[in-house]
């Protein structure tokens, strides 16, 4: 089966790759551009360790196809950090103890990072509805939304 | 989980996508958001030779309003309907149903016209090839019996959308294209009341508009789940109020939803009504609820949306 030219913009990066048609988004990042920050967990949608932004809004690279997303700007929790500087919701996820097996975090972070980008300063209940999207079995969500809730009062 | 191999193939206009169809002998499969199809792929529940991208179809993204109508497209985001102040004026019942389904991340990937048009599910259906081969193919996979009701020749897979049964409260109507032309049908005519078969659509229409009148309604939209987020409705009731008369949809029992109408509202009809829906209601083990308490809770969601409904819509 032929395979499909794709041009991607990864974490700020530039790549021009040849994927097969079926190839998933989570596949391409993890096996070609060995970003493994998006994990690979129920893969049918459901728990969102997936997650990655595309074009700035969260989505489970596990049912993309990649050249659905030919042209877009994707970002991996690996693309997060500023130089050796954590972006502040890693900072707040570790000073929170918002990680426990660390399975879901990327996800989270990530589906956390687009909801912030479009509103700075959210309320307790939208943080618990759009975090809802992701689920984590160890921590209970408390430390996470505490984590969210930390970053969103230091915005200006 | 891997994908099988397949061709991908992005449309940019609907001809295009119905050429493309005939190409492969209809051995092909649309795909807009993919958070319904995906999985059924990767469950090998559907094995196209082609997937067909309709997310570069430009004219199935608009919104806008036609005469006495709102034309919605069927591409557009489940997310993205939900910004629309329009659909929460005006159609309290379509809105609520949108906020319900799933969760937040999956309704910026949905689309309204896929999740129409997902397939119906069952505990025995939605599973791997390794699980279903060593349990035996249903009706549905093109087997002999109902793995569930042993020996029925009717498959009793639900129908899970929450979009659909509030769209049809509202009249809403869909436009179809195919190469034979277009057709418009009220959406529950797209409903064929059989599991194995959900859909009236014949081989490669695609869904073009989904048509809904415009006119202020009252609203509510009641799901029964485990989870607060990211589930499927194991009952799910629709309630609209337009012109002193209501019209009600349950989902999530059987293969499409129920329909109801009341001409007046009041204690009496609307009691009548619940045990109407009640005794319709034939719930079967294949989800992950007993039966008979998705079948209870058919009259109580009822009630409450129209208690809601009375007392202003908020939950």
């Amino acid at each position: 089966m032929k395979t499909i030219k794709v041009k991607l913009n990864v974490n700020n990066e530039q790549v021009t790759l040849q994927v097969k048609p079926y190839e998933t988004l989570l596949e391409t990042l993890r096996e070609r551009l060995s970003l493994t920050g998006a994990k690979e967990s129920c893969s049918l949608g459901s728990c969102g360790a997936c997650t990655v932004l595309v074009n700035g809004t969260p989505m489970r690279s596990c049912l993309i196809l990649t050249p659905e997303v030919d042209g877009a700007y994707i970002t991996t929790v690996e693309g997060l950090k500023n130089g050796e500087k954590l972006h502040p919701l890693q900072q707040a996820f570790m000073e929170k103890g918002a990680v426990q097996c660390g399975f879901c975090t990327s996800g989270m972070i990530l589906t956390a990072k687009a909801l912030l980008d479009r509103d700075k300063k959210p309320e307790k209940k939208d943080i618990v509805k759009t975090i809802s999207s992701n689920i984590c079995r160890c921590t209970g969500y408390k430390k996470i939304i505490e984590a969210v809730e930390e970053v969103s009062k230091k915005a200006e | 989980m891997i994908l099988p191999k397949f061709d991908y193939k992005k449309a940019r206009t609907i001809e295009e996508a119905l050429e493309l169809y005939n190409k492969y002998n209809g051995n092909a499969l649309y795909l807009a958001g993919g958070t319904d199809l995906v999985p059924l792929i990767k469950l090998r529940l559907f094995q196209p030779q082609v997937v067909i991208d309709l997310k570069g179809i430009d004219g199935l993204k608009d919104i806008k309003k036609v005469n006495n109508s709102i034309v919605v497209g069927p591409n557009i985001t489940l997310f993205e309907l939900k910004q629309s102040s329009f659909i929460k004026d005006y159609l309290p019942c379509f809105f609520e149903s949108l906020e319900a389904t799933s969760c937040e991340t999956l309704q910026m990937r949905g689309t309204i016209g896929g999740n129409i048009l997902q397939n119906t599910r069952c505990l025995q259906y939605n599973k791997s090839l390794e699980w279903r081969t060593a349990r035996g193919f249903c009706l549905k996979m093109g087997g002999q019996v109902c793995n569930v009701v042993p020996n029925s020749k009717s498959c009793f897979s639900n129908y899970c959308g929450d979009n659909a049964p509030s769209l049809m409260t509202l009249d809403a109507k869909a436009k179809l294209v195919s190469p034979g032309g277009e057709r418009t049908v009220r959406l529950e005519k797209l409903f064929s009341k059989d599991g194995r078969a959900p859909f009236n659509i014949k081989p490669g229409e695609i869904l073009k508009e989904i048509v809904i009148p415009l006119k202020k309604t009252m609203g509510a939209y009641e799901k029964l789940t485990v989870r607060g987020s990211i589930d499927y409705p194991l009952v799910g009731v629709a309630v609209t109020v337009k012109d002193k008369a209501a019209r009600i949809a349950v989902t999530g029992i059987g293969p499409s939803p129920h329909i109801y109408e009341l001409k007046e509202i009041n204690e009496k009809s609307i009691n009548d009504m619940a045990d109407q829906a009640y005794e319709d209601a034939r719930p079967i083990s294949n989800a992950v609820l007993t039966p008979l308490y998705r079948k209870k809770m058919v009259p109580v969601l009822i009630k409450r949306a129209f208690k809601r409904i009375s007392t202003g819509g908020g939950k």
